[in-house]
């Protein structure tokens, strides 16, 4: 039988046997960077809205709270896109003729909801619920980034599942006082309008109260410096705020049913 | 059965079997153990052609490529929040409403859960007085009516849409003159179901006032025609009967199904439960659920078909429908009911009864009920009455109050007058008022629809174009219960108000708003009207406070305090309440049987056959879905040559093709197919009603793609209606059956999912008594008879430590306490033996190998310990248990489960979650000595979950409060799990089951739990979405969960309170105390699968003596 390959090919041959695996590395590597990359997740890109919303004027600027407008967050697995009329409340006396609000006005007139494009998607078989991450001291800036920088919202992290039980292994990593958790300017040991942190009521379960009304025994946490490196921080709210054991929380039954 | 094995047993009969073909150990019983699933359950075996397979494939891959595979996942879902947000609305958070669900006119109080406006699930009123917080599976089915495709959607004209005013203007063009006068002259008569709606009633009333030449006529095909005649034969006035069981020690049911139908049967079935449910070690308490072995109530039962109540009976007698009065005079003459009508003869079986009975029956006087049946004739209702009378049971146990109908008048009675009358021309315009369907549902001999022809104005009210709107000109679209207001009385008058939960699907209308619409009535909305009725009957009945907060508690609660029916307080019977007895029963000729027509139990007369749950859940008792049947015994079958004709393809296991008969009744035959029913009597022949709808709906009632029934028509069942006549609604003699040679297939799951297991040594079946039963002298003895593992007798301390919660349970044969992982406890004695000490005792493990090669301290956490987390548990009384299957479709209602439709049954393929295995105990040739027992399974939560080792990929796997989790994103299907489960509890979606393109079936799935696709292992999850969220609400305010927080759907559903869900780690949990009694199982524990759900063991509290006279 004729040889099919000439002789030349051996030193083909021999790379190949060095590149084939390396070719089968690089594409394995590269397929995990694209999985994780902003393009496949979504992560720092700017979605079209029906209307310019912008957190940097709203949050940032004007400095409306959180719980304004996002009312079910600390009460509902859904943190609430605010229904017209919260819009209105306050664009019936100001803009009330500008362009930009038509959609807005429209809405509200005709009785037609605004249509928002969905930021954060988290896929139909994970069971995400704001309530217990708020009330477990996980800021909204943790996930959500600096949103009151943001002009359109994006979504600030991958959104992954790795990225969901990093901080389930490790939530310390992420917690933060009760009374910060709405804050966007929050880091450990950085100091609260110009004063050192220390505990406050409000930080404690439960505002440090038993039901019949008396203190805790971690009332007397209350005006007691905080803890300014994070870790330490973390394993003392971890154990404040009774967050059950990693094994617990990365549970399969955690975050889908 | 095949002819191979015939009707005889096998050499060593199982002690419980869960069909013939067990029983008789034949070799297609043999081959369906060894298959995980029917041989072709895995084939793709409709009919469609591969070629056609590959087209949908292709257009699924593409389609899933346009969609699914793009990396990209933003911006492809919207967020649609409200312009103006409704308050006390949290998006995202249940909302519960209080509301009445009704049924013939009864209703039963409910708590809705809407998610975001969408009434979602069904779960009982603890407040209202015929629920106590159960419902039965009709209620929690109710909700899939809502969302039914097949509803009519448009009002009517000929078939043809016309607006709802111009169907209101036809109306009142009928009854208003030119000037607005009402016409005096036209003659008006109204049809509707029964009524107790107390606002429905008034308006009814208005009408009638208004138009003083009108009648109102009310229909109940399977209503309380017989209950409310015997009941005004004994006392002489119209009154209404309800029954306290949990005072009864002693209950004799005539053929009464009190547990599975009739208005009250959840209450009863709770009160009942109450009397069953042994506890040794938790003290009976002031809510009184429980019981000593001692006080447990007995339960007698005469009866026919074998029925829930038959089932949970301590002795029950297997006896014609017509030989029922004849008991029951014999039981009366024996007591010495005064001016009771002589016995007749009865049969031999029945005789011996007598003694023992009545003794037991004297002495317990004032403590005792006897009920009887909705079929049994006004004659044995009124001896049942007068028996009561006799033992002092009025005031004690049994209470006659004032009637709870808003006209209690014989309903089969009236329709008859009302056909007579419309067949002579005599009336001119008809009003059919919804929740009765004539046309459909009335005797065969009276010729409804015939006569309806005559009527020149013919106006149907009703929820679905049916057979009734078929022969009707005008139609309009009726409102279901959870889209309008109205009111409805339970079994004992209490009023529920019936708030809606969304507004109507598609503007349909209630009866009370369109006969307000039709006479120009002030108000003519829902609301309005069951306000002002109420706002008047509030100052009518000079109630304290004011009405707005009266009004405002009474719809929070749902319930309208102080409004059950007052008591006679002194009842005495009438003087001739024995008068009007039935004639002498006839003798049956050679080839005569007995026919009795029954309500289905899901399906009742029909007015559900287009629910695919009602549908699809196996009936109690047979197991059969889909279909109806003509059951008779294994002795009937046998004289009819039917026995041979069985023909079995690859076992039960859900499809037998059984043979077609033809039932002549009265000149009148349908054709259905057979069913061999153990426990049946000999010479009676038993059908139910409600199947072979031919309108019913083109989804599920008339869906062609399910096959035609055993008539070749495109209707599920075979419609008895056909047979049946109005002189003998329930039962009558002289009905033939003839074998024909065609074949049908049945869907009957009770062989799906068998358990049983062959010993690979020798081939014979291992007995693992699955259900653990004993009466309660032998509990009195021995606690712990429910411990010993058959199989494993010698291991049972073991394999008692094992079963999770049985940690500080006391030991089986000592009854001291044993700590958890010594191996024999602290007192084990070696002190009686004379050499190593193992000899006095033989419960020793001397395996070589030892029980379990993991280690038994083994669990998640790397030092050894269960972790912090909570440890889930469930325990099921089978005692408690009677078999309704409401916890089925309570299941199917929370989780979203599929429909699978009848071919995908008898393939092995249905998808319930918690299944109910009905156990028979006795031979089939002996009704009268069969027992059955009914074992709910769900899964086990095994903490050594074999399922979970095999899984390839990991899709399935522990949780740290040990939940046997199934994610289902991860599942590549490849069933491993399930053929190593040892419960045969997972199942499977071998085809896209789910309805994924009917927009209203979308509407009310449960948001919480994702829908499963094709290709995806599923099964119970021990309802994690409701552990999750009761967890979020506890973690949010620091606080442990309360037990009884969180509660299982299937808990939640069952009427008599026999599951119980917790946490094992709350040493205070009500689960906790249920597993350390000493009656508490585990399921196949022997297996060391640690299962998380265990069984208290079935009891049973027999007549001794009555034991004794059967046996002479």
């Amino acid at each position: 039988m004729p040889q099919i390959f000439p002789k030349a090919v051996n030193p083909l041959t021999r790379f190949l046997v060095l590149l084939l695996p390396m070719g089968f590395g690089a594409t394995g590597v590269g397929l995990a960077a694209f999985y994780r990359s902003s393009y496949a997740t979504g992560k720092e890109e700017v979605v079209p809205q029906p209307v310019a919303f912008s957190h940097a004027h709203h949050v940032g600027q004007l400095g409306i709270h959180c719980l304004y407008c996002h009312t079910s967050v600390e009460d509902s697995h859904f943190a609430n896109i605010p229904p017209t009329a919260t819009c209105i409340n306050c664009h019936q006396e100001m803009w009330h003729g500008a362009d930009m609000l038509q959609p807005v006005r429209d809405s509200f007139q005709k009785d037609k909801p605004i249509v928002w494009n969905r930021v954060h998607n988290v896929p139909h078989y994970a069971y995400f619920n704001h309530s217990i991450h708020v009330a477990k001291g996980v800021g909204c800036q943790s996930c959500h980034g600096n949103i009151d920088n943001m002009n359109l919202t994006f979504q600030s992290s991958t959104l992954l599942m790795e990225w969901c039980i990093n901080c389930h292994r490790n939530p310390q990593e992420q917690l933060r006082p009760q009374s910060e958790i709405f804050s966007m300017t929050w880091a450990p040991g950085r100091p609260v309008n110009g004063k050192a942190q220390v505990w406050v009521r409000e930080d404690l379960p439960n505002w440090g109260k038993n039901p019949d009304g008396t203190d805790t025994a971690h009332a007397s946490m209350i005006g007691q410096p905080r803890p300014t490196a994070q870790r330490e921080l973390g394993l003392k709210l971890k154990e404040l705020y009774d967050i059950r054991d990693g094994v617990t929380m990365t549970s399969c039954s955690m975050c889908h049913r | 059965m095949p002819p191979e094995a015939n009707d005889a047993a096998a050499p060593n009969p199982p002690q419980l079997w869960r069909g013939l073909e067990e029983y008789m150990d034949s070799p297609a019983f043999h081959e369906a153990m060894a298959n995980e699933f029917p041989e072709d359950a895995a084939e793709w075996t409709d009919p469609v052609s591969r070629r056609n397979f590959l087209t949908v494939m292709g257009a699924g891959l593409a389609l899933a490529g346009a969609a699914g595979c793009t990396p990209r996942p933003a911006s492809m879902r919207k967020i649609v929040p409200y312009t103006r947000q409704p308050e006390q609305m949290v998006p995202g958070v249940p909302l519960f409403f209080a509301s009445a669900a009704p049924l013939a006119g009864y209703a039963t109080g409910v708590l809705v859960r809407s998610h975001e406006g969408r009434p979602v699930k069904v779960e009982g009123n603890p407040d209202h007085p015929s629920s106590l917080g159960g419902t039965s599976a009709i209620d929690q089915a109710s909700v899939l009516d809502l969302y039914d495709p097949d509803r009519s959607k448009t009002p009517t004209r000929s078939g043809t849409p016309v607006s709802l005013d111009e169907a209101v203007h036809a109306v009142r063009a009928q009854l208003f003159d030119a000037t607005g006068q009402p016409k005096q002259a036209v003659r008006l008569r109204v049809l509707s179901g029964a009524v107790t709606s107390p606002a429905l009633a008034d308006r009814v009333a208005a009408f009638l006032t208004q138009f003083p030449q009108a009648k109102w006529t009310q229909f109940e095909p399977c209503g309380q025609d017989n209950v409310r005649e015997g009941t005004r034969r004994a006392f002489g006035r119209d009154a209404a009967v309800n029954y306290d069981f949990k005072q009864a020690d002693v209950v004799l049911s005539l053929d009464a199904d009190f547990l599975g139908d009739g208005p009250g049967h959840v209450r009863y079935s709770r009160d009942f439960a109450a009397r069953r449910r042994v506890r040794d070690s938790i003290p009976a308490g002031a809510d009184g659920e429980y019981v000593k072995p001692e006080n447990m109530s007995r339960l007698y039962v005469a009866e026919c078909m074998p029925s829930q109540t038959g089932s949970a009976a301590d002795h029950r007698l297997p006896i014609l429908s017509g030989q029922v009065e004849a008991f029951a005079r014999a039981v009366a003459a024996k007591l010495g009911v005064a001016g009771a009508p002589a016995a007749g003869t009865l049969p031999d079986a029945a005789q011996k009864w007598i003694d023992p009975l009545v003794k037991d029956l004297q002495r317990v006087r004032g403590k005792s009920i006897v009920v009887a049946g909705d079929s049994q004739p006004p004659a044995v209702h009124a001896l049942a009455h007068a028996i009561n009378n006799h033992l002092g049971n009025l005031g004690t146990t049994v209470f006659v109050t004032a009637p709870v109908e808003a006209r209690p008048d014989g309903k089969m009675l009236a329709l008859a007058d009302l056909v007579r009358e419309m067949a002579a021309n005599a009336v001119d315009v008809l009003l059919v008022l919804g929740g009765t369907n004539p046309a459909y549902t009335a005797p065969v001999d009276l010729d409804c629809a015939g006569a309806v022809k005559n009527v020149p104005f013919r106006f149907h009210l009703g929820s679905h174009q049916d057979e009734t709107a078929g022969t009707c000109e005008w139609h309009i679209n009726e409102a279901h219960y959870l889209e309008t207001w109205g009111d409805g009385r339970g079994h004992d008058g209490t009023v529920a108000i019936q708030q809606p939960l969304i507004a109507p699907l598609y503007n349909g209308r209630s009866a009370a708003e369109v006969l307000a619409a039709v006479t120009l009535a002030g108000d003519t909305d829902g609301y309005d009207i069951v306000r002002a009725y109420w706002r008047k009957r509030f100052a009518d009945e000079k109630r304290a406070g004011v009405f707005e907060q009266f009004w405002q508690e009474t719809v929070r609660l749902g319930v309208v305090a102080n409004s059950a029916a007052p008591r006679v307080e002194k009842p005495t019977l009438a003087g001739g309440w024995a008068e009007g007895a039935s004639p002498a029963y006839p003798t049956l000729g050679a080839d005569e049987y007995e026919i009795n027509f029954r309500p289905d139990p899901t399906l009742f007369d029909g007015r559900f056959a287009n629910n695919g749950w009602l549908q699809e859940v196996p009936k109690p008792v047979t197991r059969i879905c889909w279909d109806n049947a003509a059951y008779v015994s294994a002795a009937t079958a046998k004289k009819l040559d039917l026995d041979k004709d069985f023909r079995w393809t690859g076992g039960e296991r859900g499809r037998t093709e059984v043979s077609v008969v033809t039932l002549t009744y009265q000149g009148r035959s349908i054709k259905l197919p057979v069913w061999l029913l153990p426990g049946h009597p000999d010479g009676a022949i038993t059908v139910h009603l409600g199947h072979g709808r031919e309108r019913a709906g083109a989804h599920v009632g008339n869906n062609p793609g399910q096959g035609p029934n055993a008539e070749g028509k495109q209707v599920r069942g075979s419609n008895a209606f056909a047979l049946r006549t109005a002189a003998t609604p329930a039962f009558g003699t002289g009905a033939k059956l003839a074998k024909t040679t065609d074949h049908y297939l049945l869907a009957c799951v009770q062989a799906n999912w068998v358990m049983t297991q062959v010993d690979p040594l020798n081939g014979t079946v291992i007995d693992r008594a699955p259900v653990r039963r004993g009466t309660n002298e032998q509990y009195k003895t021995n606690p712990w008879f429910a411990k010993i593992t058959p199989t494993a007798a010698g291991e049972t301390a073991l394999i008692s430590q094992n079963i999770p919660g049985q940690a500080g349970a006391r030991n089986p044969e000592s009854g001291t306490v044993r700590q958890r992982g010594t191996q024999y406890g602290p007192d084990h004695d070696h002190s009686n033996g004379n050499g190593n000490g193992h000899e006095g005792h033989g419960h020793h493990d001397d395996r070589l190998v030892p029980l379990t090669m993991y280690n038994p301290n083994d669990r998640l956490y790397p030092d050894g310990s269960r972790g912090p987390g909570r440890r889930w548990a469930m325990a099921i009384d089978l005692s408690a248990c009677t078999g309704c299957s409401s916890c089925m479709v309570a299941c199917q209602s929370e989780n979203n489960s599929p429909v699978v439709g009848k071919h995908e049954v008898t393939r092995g393929r249905d998808m319930y979650w918690i299944r109910i295995d009905r156990y028979y105990e006795g031979t089939p040739n002996e009704p009268d000595a069969t027992r059955t027992y009914f074992q709910p399974v769900p899964c086990q939560q095994c903490e050594k979950a074999p399922c979970e080792i095999v899984c390839p990929v990991a899709a399935t796997a522990h949780s740290a409060d040990g939940l046997n989790d199934m994610v289902y994103n991860r599942c590549v299907g490849t069933r491993y799990c399930s053929n190593n489960c040892p419960y045969k509890v997972r199942r499977f979606n071998f085809l896209s089951f789910q309805d994924w393109s009917t927009e209203s079936l979308k509407l009310g799935r449960n948001p919480d739990v994702s829908v499963r696709s094709r290709g995806v292992m599923e099964k119970c999850t021990y309802c994690v979405q409701r552990i999750r969220y009761g967890e979020i609400v506890a973690e949010r305010e620091h606080r442990p969960i309360r037990d009884g927080e969180v509660r299982t759907a299937c808990q939640t559903a069952c009427p008599s309170g026999a599951i119980v869900f917790g946490d094992l780690g709350d040493p205070a949990s009500l689960v906790g105390k249920w597993k350390a009694e000493p009656s508490n199982y585990g399921l196949l524990a022997e297996l060391n699968t640690m299962p998380r759900t265990t069984y208290l063991a079935s009891l049973r509290n027999p007549n001794q003596e009555l034991v004794d006279a059967l046996k002479r």
